[in-house]
């Protein structure tokens, strides 16, 4: 989880994606998401469709048997989602930007 | 029916119907939320491959609840449908809560004026 969090943190930045820089939105639009998914992951484990391989959790439950991976996965990765889609939105602005300043004048004079 | 399949089929209906008949935010309609699912896909079957091979799982899946197709590598299918609806409810709840920034910002400046 923390390679996801490292690996999309550039799109913030470099590809000007501003997702943390709009920190209430994003608390808006993960509450939700955060807490539909672990009832859904609780209903999971009590209903036993999935379970959890020992070897590789930290063995710290939270409410209903859930593990704090599980809370971790639900916030990472949709803001993973997040900066994927603000960023793939700059990079497409840009390349309309971009066509527009390599057109040639007399085109925006036709139009 | 397995229940796992029943409620990833029932959530991606839940998320699509919200959109076109609820918020209408409109992204269905868009090159940059298909751009960024078929990125964000790319990306889950890296880490969901990892989490569910059956060689040496993290999550162990119960095969009764379960259609059993497991691709690629074995991915549980309603995996995909898990994914859709987290990532797509996240970047709706985002565009709406955008919007209404957007919109008492219009508002204020409007007042201001």
């Amino acid at each position: 989880m923390a390679a996801c969090l490292l690996i999309t943190l550039p799109l913030e930045f470099v590809l000007g994606a501003r997702v943390y820089r709009r920190a209430r939105a994003l608390l808006v639009a993960l509450l939700p998401v955060v807490l539909i998914f672990s009832i859904w992951d609780i209903v999971g484990i009590v209903r036993d469709h999935w379970s959890y391989n020992p070897r590789y959790v930290t063995g710290i439950r939270l409410v209903f048997e859930m593990p704090l991976e599980e809370l971790v996965f639900f916030v990472v990765i949709p803001i993973c989602g997040l900066l994927t889609y603000e960023a793939v939105g700059s990079v497409m602005a840009g390349v309309r930007k971009l066509r527009r300043r390599g057109a040639p004048a007399t085109r925006r004079v036709d139009a | 029916m397995p229940e796992y399949t029943v409620l990833t089929v029932v959530s991606v209906l839940v998320v699509v119907a919200l959109e076109l008949f609820w918020w209408r935010t409109g992204i269905f309609r868009t090159a940059q939320y298909w751009l960024a699912m078929a990125i964000v896909f790319a990306f889950q079957i890296l880490v969901d491959g990892w989490l569910t091979k059956l060689s040496n799982p993290i999550v162990i899946y119960n095969p009764d609840e379960m259609l059993g197709v497991r691709a690629p590598w074995d991915i549980p299918i309603e995996d995909f449908g898990f994914g859709f609806t987290m990532v797509t409810l996240t970047i709706l709840l985002w565009r709406r809560r955008l919007a209404r920034d957007a919109a008492r910002a219009a508002e204020t400046a409007k007042a201001d004026r």
